[in-house]
């Protein structure tokens, strides 16, 4: 199935939008005193790695698009390229996000690519920008193929995509407080995502989604940013740089790290690869549900609320004595 | 959008807002005490206790002493990054130690230390 069909590159007409909003909300934090912080080395490494981003885009885009236009070859379907089909496309492309987003997390390939979006310490206009330059080598792009082979054009996946990753921008600042509250139901926002930038053990993996919220409240993944416990952004282990090589590739070359350790078996070398972040064969390196148990551990009036739900609301010994 | 635009605009602007968060004092190296550089020591490792803490005289680095032994915490732009100091060598520094650890996250570290401190430092910083 061949036929000519274009959209534009939305990301890059965003650019001078990315930029104008920066300054906008730099001046806002200046004239206020409030509303999130800046820093020159932190922004400059965010900077580079958004630029980095589109370039890579140009050196290796090619990759997916041809994977795409061969399942656009193969598919006998064809739904057009109408204004409804336009938004069921962007619907279920975010439920593609959000899926994808998730594995971001939890399969240490994934998130080699992703982990610098999460690598400052900052939160701000500028580290929406923090984007990965190794997003081909995930091989990601194959959860793109059912909504080709339902007959989306590859074009206008990719359109509404580039303006999945625009709405996210405006959601990385700490300006803006709570949206109304049907606003906060349905769509994601700075606080929803603020919750998902946290180190903090509540935050660990939750709020994955790109621009409906809905997702992490269907699929039980859902954290409210809470009052009393303010987000600390960042990774679990900070990195000591700011040279966009070692952020772009710091947790591949851990992975090569780690794989190439000596007497380890087949099954300990692919953990590495695709266990969950955390996950080590000596249990020397705590996963994220070993990071929520040891802070119940210090802080058990925490059982149960927002992040630890998936812990009972009892302690082990309170079941224990019930028993 | 034409390729030359756009690499006008990125370059442009990433040197643009550079110049206005450096001129508008954004690039200040966060200063340490010791109740700072505890209270961030608990932040990176919420499990340990410490026990001592020992401060660079510029302030920008940490020796911290924990139940599960020494650690370095150090000023990293605004922020902060620490490590135990477990997997790591250090060098003499024309300006005091110089803490390679084995990460690529992680390469270097210089610590500022006048020449009193740097024997006291070499001595905390052994392995217990």
């Amino acid at each position: 199935m061949t036929d000519q069909v274009t959209f534009p590159d939305a990301v890059q007409w965003a650019v001078p939008f990315f930029i104008a909003a920066i300054l906008a909300e730099f001046l806002w934090i200046s004239i206020k005193g409030r509303g999130g912080r800046y820093e020159t080395r932190d922004a400059v490494t965010s900077l580079i790695m958004g630029a980095g981003n589109i370039a890579s885009g140009f050196l290796l885009g090619f990759i997916a698009y041809a994977f795409f236009m061969w399942l656009w070859q193969i598919t006998p379907l064809n739904l057009g390229t109408s204004i409804p089909v336009i938004i069921l496309c962007f619907v279920l492309d975010d439920l593609r996000y959000y899926w994808v987003h998730r594995l971001g997390h939890r399969v240490r390939w994934v998130w080699a690519s992703h982990v610098n979006h999460h690598s400052s310490q900052h939160y701000n206009l500028t580290t929406a920008l923090r984007q990965t330059w190794t997003y081909t080598f995930t091989f990601m792009m194959v959860v793109r193929a059912p909504l080709i082979l339902l007959g989306f054009h590859p074009a206008m996946v990719l359109f509404v995509g580039g303006i999945n990753l625009i709405y996210q921008f405006w959601i990385h600042t700490e300006a803006i407080g709570k949206m109304p509250r049907w606003f906060e139901a349905i769509m994601n926002t700075p606080s929803h995502h603020r919750a998902h930038h946290g180190r903090n053990a509540r935050y660990l993996d939750c709020n994955y989604a790109g621009v409906f919220i809905i997702w992490d409240k269907l699929f039980g993944t859902f954290v409210p940013e809470q009052d009393d416990d303010r987000v600390d952004y960042g990774l679990v282990h900070n990195i000591g740089t700011f040279n966009p090589l070692r952020v772009a590739f710091h947790e591949w070359v851990g992975i090569w790290q780690d794989v190439k350790q000596p007497g380890l078996s087949l099954r300990q070398r692919l953990a590495y690869c695709f266990a969950p972040p955390g996950y080590s064969h000596d249990g020397s390196r705590d996963n994220s549900e070993q990071i929520k148990a040891k802070h119940l551990a210090r802080h058990p009036e925490d059982r149960g609320t927002p992040g630890f739900e998936q812990f009972d609301a009892k302690p082990p010994n309170a079941q224990a004595e019930r028993a | 959008m034409p390729l030359e635009i756009l690499l006008v605009l990125v370059v442009g602007g990433i040197a643009g807002i550079t110049l206005l968060l450096h001129v508008t004092g954004r690039s200040r190296l966060r200063v340490l005490t010791k109740a700072s550089a505890q209270k961030d020591w608990l932040r990176h490792f919420p499990d340990d206790d410490v026990i001592d803490v020992t401060i660079s005289h510029d302030c920008h680095s940490a020796l911290i002493r924990t139940n599960v032994g020494a650690g370095l915490l150090w000023s990293f732009g605004a922020d902060t990054v620490a490590r135990h100091l477990m997997d790591f060598d250090w060098l003499e520094h024309p300006k005091g130690l110089e803490v390679q650890f084995h990460e690529f996250g992680v390469p270097r570290v210089v610590i500022h230390l006048d020449e009193s401190e740097r024997r006291h430092w070499r001595h905390l910083m052994e392995p217990a």
